[in-house]
């Protein structure tokens, strides 16, 4: 078998999608193209942005910020990062270090916040109490409110997660199966907020299959953290990603054709499902919210913090 | 044939007298190439590339919990 592209015998992946085999320079090129143009179509960056990666030290996160960079390099954006430290013994360390590296290897200014110095409380010690909603829970409200409060710190006018294909097809699948019309209606490229306190986000890998990002990192030796959490359990998500990637094999253009026909029928869902929240500021932490507290408080009332 | 499998932190030596492709190990070993990347010899390879006598396989598990 030879590189589609430019002949090359030694081949890293045949896309089953599309028939294409490539080498490694040519496999990485694509990736990054295919970054590139998702950015250019649904104007993710302009000009001057200060743009936050929320780097866990991950897959995801650090082929973000490392794609990202070439922006830097052309001198369009400036990049910042945030690592959260959630308190997990054995698990979370690894991933701070391999953030801190790659941040300083491409001279990114970078802040680790850590759940216990912000809120009081640590995921392990969470998780030691008789009563708690479940680790995942807390985990993604309290990362939520610090990094939309470190991207204010830093005046970044973008946040940028590195939500993939995957990522997508499974959040679509999952609110539709169980007619959650609400969230199915917040699931998108980018999410804006009438609210100035919240900063832009953007998922520029969204169109990258998970399995590519990790053989990204790998062909350009990037170092990645890939330790499973040890919170992490049995989950619908998990059940929906497994139809998928079972789909997937005898129909490998399913999670595209899922993507594209969710985008095409976005806006409609968005018209019929708009609300006109009125934003006001949590009365304990001074953060927006449609309530007199926001999550992350209503929790940290809840936890006696 | 006799080949190295890194899987897991740990080292596997294996014999075969029959000619195999890194998808025959994966099957073989219970693993998903949907999960994990091949590497030969240190370098990124597909699924089709076959086993050759001295080779280092690994693989490395990049997709949890699926």
């Amino acid at each position: 078998m030879e590189c589609t592209k430019c002949g090359n015998p030694d081949v890293i992946i045949e896309r089953k999608a599309s028939g294409q085999a490539l080498c490694k320079d040519c496999f990485i090129k694509s990736i990054e193209k295919k970054v590139i143009s998702t950015i250019k179509k649904e104007n993710f960056i302009e000009k001057g942005d200060k743009v936050l990666v929320a780097l866990s030290g991950g897959k995801d996160s650090v082929v973000t910020l490392e794609i990202l960079n070439s922006y830097v390099e052309r001198h369009i954006i400036e990049l910042c990062a945030v690592t959260m430290d959630e308190g997990i013994a054995g698990y979370r360390n690894e991933g701070i270090e391999i953030s801190k590296a790659h941040a300083e290897r491409l001279g990114v200014p970078h802040k680790i916040v850590s759940f216990k110095d912000t809120f009081g409380i640590s995921i392990d010690e969470i998780m030691a109490l008789d009563e708690h909603r479940g680790s995942c829970t807390y985990c993604g409200v309290f990362r939520r409110w610090i990094i939309n409060r470190v991207a204010r710190e830093f005046g970044a006018t973008k946040i940028v997660t590195g939500h993939n294909l995957d990522d997508e097809t499974q959040a679509i699948m999952m609110n539709y199966l169980e007619g959650n019309v609400e969230n199915l209606a917040k699931i998108g490229p980018k999410t804006e907020s009438k609210s100035e306190l919240f900063t832009v986000k953007i998922k520029p890998l969204r169109e990258v299959p998970e399995h590519e990002i990790a053989l990204y990192a790998e062909a350009k030796g990037l170092e990645v953290h890939s330790t499973p959490c040890p919170y992490a359990q049995a989950s619908f998500r998990k059940e929906v990603a497994n139809i998928m990637k079972d789909l997937s094999k005898e129909h490998p253009t399913i999670m595209y054709s899922t993507l594209r026909g969710f985008d095409k029928i976005r806006p409609a869902i968005r018209a019929e499902m708009s609300h006109n929240y009125e934003f006001d500021r949590c009365e304990r932490c001074g953060e927006p919210s449609s309530n007199r507290l926001c999550r992350a408080c209503t929790f940290l009332e809840e936890l006696g913090k | 044939m006799k080949f190295t499998v890194i899987y897991n932190n740990e080292t596997f030596n294996k014999e075969s007298d029959v000619d195999l492709t890194i998808k025959d190990l994966l099957d073989e070993m219970g693993l998903s190439s949907t999960t994990i990347v091949s590497k030969k010899n240190g370098e990124t390879a597909i699924e089709e590339s076959p086993i050759e006598d001295g080779d280092e396989i690994q693989f490395v598990q990049i997709i949890f919990g699926g």
